[in-house]
């Protein structure tokens, strides 16, 4: 028993100074930010736009095609029993409603978690490992400034931009179910949709994106920047990056949930 | 001149470095020599400020490094250049982009102006003709190099090596001793080279320091080290391998250790 509480002190001891780890390596992030934001020709050379492409754009072709079958997963599911009820005309608003605030933010934020933070653990730790970082460190060249910089604004451009494509997308797939599916028609199907769909439902959903943004990044990178040793504890930082990523996303989700609509 | 003084650092309860003392002279070539394990890679590690000693000081110059942190190391390390045992160069980045990099990040010069520098640098090493490929598209040795024109880019007072020959075959082994003496004795940077190849040392250092379990066990010239009577530099000069070095690391008795387990 004394050794059940010894174990649970120490861990929760760990687990605090990762955090107090994770918000001075987010403070460190945001000033070096401003000091690149500043500067015109360093800016030019982080390379952000090739970032955003990398996380961004090639992330495109999973977060649709997921997000349009979701789309049409959640309709069959919910007309299932609106049909006995003869109130299929809800599926629009409902659908909407619910891509918007949650599952689109939410899945997307899971997707990139899994694609991109798992990338960013794994090539930072790899540095790591090689003295990269080190020579870097050496050079007098701040490895927050020229590795997590460009990552972070590429990612907080990127995720919003890649969960409203993925909403529409749901909402698509959606609606072209119910139209060839279930007799809804398209008119019916758009309108019920703006009536209920409200700005705050999407802004807020943008919102959450960002701040998944900040976590990815952050925790992404962090474990990268902490690995010790060899191929191996890369390969374990990863795995902890992402597990980390997914809990992170899904707290803090029901957190702002809860907060915007509670 | 960078003078060390009595620095100490332990792991655990291993004292890793354990009271090290010694002078290296600006200008000059020292070897620190060393068994493997006998506290060389803690001390260039201290040396570069990338870890703290428990105790001890260092000064380069006026400068005191000690116990400087961040931002505050980069004054000394703008002066100062590094080459990693394993090149530690930036796998995502080309040749010319690699020895390009300080020099962008840290002076306002023109792209043009600093690709005529990396074409300098590359040319002291002979590797002029690489700039386009990537470090993984080139061998052991020329990585090497790649990494000594990035660590003479800003033009140091001062070069660390951390075993610079180590894994390279016997040519390129000498060619880059050969470099590192060029370096010293025509452009004038003190080099400090941390390493266990003997005859190198022998060949071109000004001074040599031997550390053996976290002390310095002899210090002087290739001559006054080669002269030494102390039988443990002699058994790690002539690298035999009976003498009153033990291969063996363990400190507990190996009978006990035995009956106990």
């Amino acid at each position: 028993m004394k050794d059940l509480f010894g174990y649970a002190g120490r861990k929760f001891i760990l687990y605090l100074q990762d955090l107090s780890s994770l918000v001075y390596l987010f403070r460190e992030t945001l000033q070096q930010s401003l000091v690149l934001l500043r500067d015109g020709k360093k800016l030019r050379e982080a390379g952000i736009l090739k970032q955003v492409d990398e996380i961004g754009t090639q992330s495109l072709p999973l977060v649709l095609s997921v997000s349009a079958l979701l789309g049409i997963a959640i309709t069959v599911l919910i007309s299932f029993q609106l049909k006995d009820m003869g109130a299929l005309s809800y599926i629009p608003g409902f659908v909407a409603v619910a891509v918007f605030r949650e599952i689109g933010p939410l899945i997307t934020a899971m997707i990139v978690a899994g694609r991109v933070g798992a990338a960013f653990t794994a090539r930072i730790g790899t540095m790591k490992v090689s003295e990269e970082i080190l020579a870097l460190e050496t050079m007098a060249i701040n490895p927050v400034r020229f590795l997590v910089v460009q990552r972070f604004v590429a990612l907080l451009l990127a995720l919003p931009a890649l969960t409203l494509a993925a909403n529409f997308t749901s909402l698509l797939g959606s609606f072209v179910f119910s139209s060839t599916r279930l007799g809804i028609r398209a008119d019916t199907y758009v309108r019920e949709m703006l009536d209920v769909l409200a700005f705050k439902d999407i802004y807020s959903g943008v919102a959450k994106a960002a701040v998944f943004a900040v976590l990815i990044v952050m925790i992404g990178c962090y474990r990268g920047l902490v690995v010790e040793g060899g191929a191996e504890d890369v390969g374990r930082a990863t795995m902890i990056s992402v597990v980390s990523c997914t809990l992170a996303i899904i707290l803090l989700d029901t957190v702002m949930t809860t907060a915007f609509y509670g | 001149m960078i003078v060390i003084e009595d620095l100490r650092k332990n792991y655990g309860d291993r004292k890793v470095l354990d009271g090290v003392s010694f002078a290296m002279e600006r200008r000059k070539i020292t070897h620190i020599l060393g068994t493997s394990g006998g506290g060389k890679s803690t001390l260039l590690k201290v040396m570069i400020g990338a870890l703290k000693p428990d105790a001890g000081r260092i000064r380069y110059g006026d400068m005191d490094i000690t116990n400087l942190q961040g931002r505050q190391l980069d004054p000394y390390r703008k002066k100062i250049g590094m080459l990693f045992q394993h090149g530690a160069l930036i796998n995502s980045l080309t040749v010319a982009e690699n020895v390009g990099l300080p020099i962008r990040e840290h002076t306002g010069l023109d792209d043009n102006i600093v690709k005529i520098m990396v074409k300098m640098k590359l040319e002291m090493v002979g590797l002029r003709d690489f700039e386009e490929l990537y470090p993984a598209q080139l061998s052991g040795g020329m990585q090497k190099r790649v990494a000594l024109a990035r660590a003479l880019a800003l033009d140091p007072e001062l070069v660390y090596f951390d075993e610079p020959t180590s894994g390279l075959d016997p040519i390129v082994a000498s060619v880059i001793t050969k470099l590192i003496a060029d370096l010293n004795r025509l452009l004038g940077i003190t080099c400090i080279v941390v390493t266990h190849a003997v005859e190198e040392a022998m060949r071109i250092a000004d001074k040599i320091v031997i550390l053996y379990r976290g002390k310095v066990l002899a210090q002087g010239t290739p001559g006054e080290i080669r002269e030494s009577s102390d039988p443990l530099v002699q058994q790690f000069i002539t690298g035999n391998p009976d003498g009153p070095i033990s291969f063996r690391a363990s400190s507990k008795d190996y009978r006990e250790d035995l009956l106990i387990g």
